[in-house]
């Protein structure tokens, strides 16, 4: 089950050779992939996706919405110690993890506590790119992909 | 790669890529290794760090999620005992520790599972109530211990055995920044010692391997 940094691997490979000398002209061209939520213990939770950018020019990750809660922030852990940030960079033929242990989106006072095999829908928000509607799958709370 | 088609593409797009690049000139790669120290962040073959030098229990008291007051040495005595440093309003690593250690305990007999003694120190002592904690960790595991008091004796008990964290913060825009300890430490039943480490990477499965020694005060 470790797909993805394959597919990196294979992103960085390609794409990273085509507009590495023009990124000047392009544009950043972003996909969500492996999006979930961890049932929540109490109410507030946290989500984890992949923004994968296979275009030529960096944009931002500058907020997220959700029907799920109205206050919806993202978020760095550094050292033990999580603090807000206002935006996260996606950097050009790149990808933005936000992934267990590091960062997240942060949900806080949930309007209703999803459960495993749940959906919670939320849309990103970026600095240049359309935003992007994405479904969190909810999973037992110990779920950790970077560890199966 | 998913499927045929894709790896054709790749190929196509490498051949592309390479003419494109050489038109183009300033190659930057940075992408490309990024993604090779991906590939290469492997998990380490072992969780546990088994000290040379094991910590002494340290000698807190704090008050549990009753009210009621709790002595760490005098409760814990003669039983295999994690203790972990975390706070409430943590959406992420805190219930992920908590979670995992749950999840390990399960897979132990009724017999091992009554001995092991899973206490949860807040290190947000103002927002975590015997109340309010008591009610978080129950949503993981009822029979988990939680223990609250004032920061600085908190501090102090958490220093003791190697772990830092600092009084919680507040930013000022109003929110509060807290810390949660680096590791897990689990201590032996025959010294009352901590004696093996646990990082906050450690996995449900890799607990479930450990706890049947840690149990017996063995090293994992």
């Amino acid at each position: 089950m470790n797909r993805r940094p394959a597919l990196a691997g294979f992103l960085a490979l390609t794409l990273g050779l085509t507009s590495a000398g023009c990124s000047s002209e392009s544009e950043p061209e972003l996909k969500v992939v492996d999006a979930f939520m961890p049932q929540p213990v109490s109410d507030m939770a946290a989500g984890f996706l992949v923004v994968q950018n296979s275009g030529g020019a960096a944009d931002r990750l500058t907020s997220v919405t959700s029907p799920l809660s109205d206050d919806v922030t993202i978020h760095e852990t550094k050292n033990q110690k999580m603090r807000e940030v206002s935006s996260f960079e996606v950097p050009a033929n790149g990808e933005l993890e936000l992934e267990r242990g590091g960062n997240h989106i942060m949900f806080m006072k949930l309007k209703q506590k999803p459960k495993q095999g749940e959906k919670v829908s939320v849309e990103l928000h970026f600095e240049k790119a359309d935003p992007i509607k994405v479904d969190l799958s909810v999973k037992e709370t110990a779920h950790n992909p970077k560890k199966q | 790669m998913r499927n045929n088609k894709a790896a054709v593409t790749a190929v196509a797009f490498a051949a592309a890529a390479a003419l494109a690049l050489s038109a183009c000139g300033t190659g930057d790669d940075e992408a490309g290794s990024s993604a090779v120290a991906d590939i290469s962040a492997a998990p380490k073959a072992k969780a546990a760090t088994v000290l040379d030098q094991p910590f002494t229990k340290p000698n807190l008291v704090l008050t549990d999620t009753n009210g009621k007051e709790y002595d760490l040495r005098e409760a814990t005595k003669g039983k295999p005992t994690l203790i972990y440093f975390g706070y409430t309003n943590c959406p992420d690593v805190c219930p992920l520790t908590m979670s995992n250690i749950s999840l390990a305990k399960r897979e132990l007999s009724k017999a091992d599972q009554e001995k092991l003694q899973v206490v949860f120190v807040t290190t947000d002592p103002e927002r975590d109530t015997p109340a309010s904690l008591g009610k978080w960790l129950s949503a993981q595991d009822p029979s988990f211990t939680g223990l609250t008091g004032d920061f600085p004796t908190i501090q102090a008990g958490a220093r003791q055995i190697g772990i830092g964290i600092d009084a919680p913060k507040k930013e000022k825009d109003g929110t509060v920044v807290s810390m949660h300890g680096a590791q897990v430490i689990a201590f032996s039943p025959k010294t009352d010692k901590g004696y093996v480490l646990y990082g906050e990477d450690t996995s449900a499965e890799e607990y479930t391997k450990d706890l049947p020694k840690l149990i017996k005060g063995e090293a994992p």
